[in-house]
């Protein structure tokens, strides 16, 4: 949202001081790397100092990439009511970056200005967060990158699901829900995000179980409910014959799910989705009420970074990469996974 | 006043002087005749090529009821929008604020069904106010304050994203309130607002699919109220010529608040069928939708520098909008190919409904110089030309702004 303000209002003409703001920039951007290049900062990340501020209390920045999509608002809520096991820590307001690489990379600075002991991070994008990761290294505050990764060595530990192994299973979930084969459709997310590239690569691997499966149909639906259910309506008033439809997130295997079940065909159709959600309208409700098959439960991460965070500032090994497992949630265990992941009854 | 300011659908061509003292000025002036008549027609014209387009690649598919119902039925809420949008366009003003207004009634529609389990009689009217007020805020900000429209719906569509996004605490809001295994009634009846599948009128041939019904609805309404009232009238002058509409005793600052209440009461009647369609109110939910409504507005002949539009234009460019979405869906043609396709419809549905412009083509083509006899009216080329060239690019941006990754 706040992108296309800034386009929509960049329109104005206001060269000669923006030209000098970019001089200096350019000029800043060269000094600090010039001496991360003196300093030979990247490879060696730094550890706390140690020192907890006046009221005894570690301090963390977390920086999310955007508040808005479930699956962050789920990992914000469960990064506050882990951090509060742990009385020397303390949480700063997470802060949203809706999306915006460059509001992100600017909110990241404020935490390098107030001096957090830890920052937490989400980057919204590898490419322009790496350099913000890179400016928090060099002012020693050590760095957990959660769920996306970025293009340095320059942090502390990084905890991420693996979104290729999910794929994975879901393929495989897919071929032995159709042993004699059958007409297999997905639709994606945004094409050029990672964790779309991830789950599209796993999912085609493991439906190579079984060679009957075709996929007859792939669209790009951009993570979104309603248009999931536009682009199924389209596919089966074409008379294309669909078997199963492998959803990228639980949100586009439910829109498809609605539309099938807009024209009685919602039977005949087996629906898969991902990141089985604990909350109202999620994925696990869905597994529940027998709209979708299966989904795979992509882990938060929450627990595990509050953890290292405290690992950090106890100065205990950290691993550098902690790859998170995830959950297949069936109707046998959905009202197991339901609870175990439910935070809305939890004090944030 | 010019017959800009009357409310003929797209058609502002004012008969130029008859300069008769050649052999061709009969056939001249019936050109000039059925000029005004083509230029009402062309809005059609993009309907027809859009349909045909769709009967000759998928004849068997597109033709018929079921696929119209989609097709309408998944940019009814956007449609509806438009229709808004229009009334405020006309006026020489833009209201960017309706996508964000119409998201904060469909979290509150999701929540007052799934929080409180109202009936539908109640949160349909309630939506309304909720957006009529955001819209009252918009007009008072613009008539009273002066602020530039532009600028005040921009700042609102970021006030009612926020509260949106706060009131929801991020999270999406389901409308399937469930007691034990069955949907409540009132959440029963809240699915016939919108759920595909769900039908108002279910005695009539199976019955009527609700957003196809509001949006038709809607488009009827506000044709009748802008051509048959004295407020319509009104709204024509005001964007025409607002010193003008002053010292003839309009009440300028009356009518602005009122388009912009009118628009906002349409965002808040909006968000519960596109609640209803997904089953649940996303936080994001109407992102862009304000570009995809002023596209609609633009191509169905609305002028941004006010005075020149209709309500059934806007209809028309809806249904362009939509059908030509369906027509690519249905033929699988790339979603970046479709936002492609959909900038350059934007362009030449302006260029097509610009008299002026058609005739000195015509002119040019015939290869003679009779002179800038027939130009435009109220409306300079300047206008219309920056109109055209900012809906251009909402096409490729009304697509790839949400960015509503879920991992």
């Amino acid at each position: 949202m706040n992108q296309r303000l800034r386009t929509r209002t960049g329109t104005v003409p206001r060269t000669r001081p923006r030209a000098r703001t970019y001089v200096r920039a350019l000029i800043a951007v060269l000094a600090v790397s010039g001496v991360a290049a003196a300093t030979g900062c990247s490879s060696k990340p730094p550890m706390a100092d140690g020192k907890p501020g006046p009221d005894g209390k570690f301090v963390i920045g977390y920086s999310q990439s955007n508040n808005a999509e479930p699956y962050r608002a789920q990992v914000n809520k469960q990064l506050e009511y882990y951090v509060k096991k742990y009385p020397n820590l303390k949480l700063l307001p997470i802060s949203d970056a809706n999306a915006n690489s460059a509001q992100q990379i600017s909110q990241v600075q404020n935490f390098i200005k107030k001096k957090v002991d830890v920052l937490l991070i989400s980057p919204n994008e590898p490419d322009p967060l790496t350099g913000a990761v890179q400016r928090a290294c060099q002012a020693h505050i050590p760095v957990v990158v959660l769920d996306r990764d970025v293009k340095t060595n320059c942090y502390t530990s990084f905890i991420g699901g693996d979104n290729y192994k999910i794929g994975k299973l879901a393929g495989e979930r897919a071929a032995k829900e159709l042993p004699h084969g059958g007409n297999v459709a997905e639709l994606r997310g945004i094409l050029s995000d990672k964790p779309q590239i991830d789950r599209h690569n796993g999912f085609m691997a493991g439906i190579k179980k079984n060679r009957k499966i075709k996929v007859v149909r792939q669209r790009e639906a951009k993570w979104l409910r309603p248009n999931a259910t536009q682009i199924m309506q389209q596919w089966l008033r074409n008379g294309t014959k669909i078997d199963l439809v492998y959803g990228h997130n639980d949100d586009m295997a439910i829109g498809a799910q609605l539309a099938a079940k807009g024209m009685h065909k919602d039977k005949s159709i087996k629906f898969i989705g991902t990141d089985g959600l604990a909350i109202d309208g999620g994925g696990i409700r869905a597994v529940q009420q027998g709209d979708l098959l299966e989904t795979f439960a992509y882990p938060t991460g929450a627990k595990e970074a509050a953890r290292t965070v405290e690992d950090i500032v106890r100065k205990k090994k950290v691993k550098k990469h902690q790859a998170l497992d995830t959950q297949p949630v069936t109707k046998g265990n959905a009202e197991e996974v339901y609870k175990k992941n439910d935070f809305s009854h939890k004090g944030g | 006043m010019t017959d800009t300011k009357t409310p003929a659908p797209s058609g502002d061509t004012p008969l130029p002087d008859l300069a008769a003292d050649d052999e061709n000025a009969g056939l001249r002036a019936r050109v000039r005749r059925v000029l005004p008549v083509l230029g009402s027609m062309q809005g059609y014209i993009g309907l027809v090529v859009v349909v045909l387009l769709g009967i000759v690649t998928q004849g068997d598919t597109f033709l018929t009821q079921a696929n119209f119902t989609d097709a309408i039925g998944a940019f009814a809420s956007r449609g509806i929008l438009a229709v808004g949008v229009t009334l405020v366009i006309l006026t020489a003003g833009i209201d960017l604020s309706v996508g964000s207004v119409m998201g904060m009634a469909s979290m509150a529609s999701a929540m007052m069904i799934f929080q409180n389990d109202m009936p539908v009689w109640q949160i349909v009217p309630l939506c309304m106010l909720i957006g009529a007020a955001f819209g009252l805020i918009n007009g008072i900000g613009t008539a009273w304050l002066k602020i530039q429209s532009f600028v005040m719906t921009l700042a609102m569509l970021s006030i009612a994203r926020g509260l949106d996004k706060q009131l929801s605490n991020n999270q999406a809001t389901p409308t399937q309130l469930r007691k034990g295994a069955d949907l409540t009634p009132h959440a029963e009846q809240f699915q016939h607002l919108g759920t595909p599948g769900f039908n108002v009128f279910e005695g009539l041939h199976g019955g009527i699919y609700f957003p196809v019904l509001a949006f038709f609805g809607v488009v009827i309404v506000f044709h009748l109220l802008l051509s048959r009232t004295t407020f319509g009238r009104h709204v024509y002058a005001v964007g025409g010529n607002p010193t003008a509409a002053r010292l003839s005793g309009i009440n300028v600052t009356f009518v602005i608040i009122a388009v912009f209440t009118l628009s906002g009461l349409l965002a808040g009647f909006a968000g519960p069928i596109d609640a209803a369609y997904s089953a649940s109110a996303d936080p994001l939910a109407g992102t862009s939708y304000e570009l995809d409504a002023i596209a609609a507005a633009v191509i169905g002949g609305a002028s941004l520098a006010g005075g020149r539009g209709s309500i059934i234009g806007t209809g028309i460019g809806a249904l362009i909008l939509t059908l030509l979405d369906n027509v690519l869906g249905l033929n699988d043609v790339s979603p970046n190919w479709q936002l492609v396709i959909k900038g350059v419809i934007v362009v030449f549905a302006v260029v097509l409904q610009r008299p002026d412009l058609m005739r000195s083509l015509r002119r040019r083509l015939r290869g003679g110089s009779a002179g800038p006899s027939g130009s435009a009216g109220s409306n300079g080329p300047g206008g219309s030309a920056g109109s055209a060239g900012s809906s251009g690019s909402s096409g490729p941006a009304s697509g790839g702004a949400k960015e509503a990754a879920s991992a």
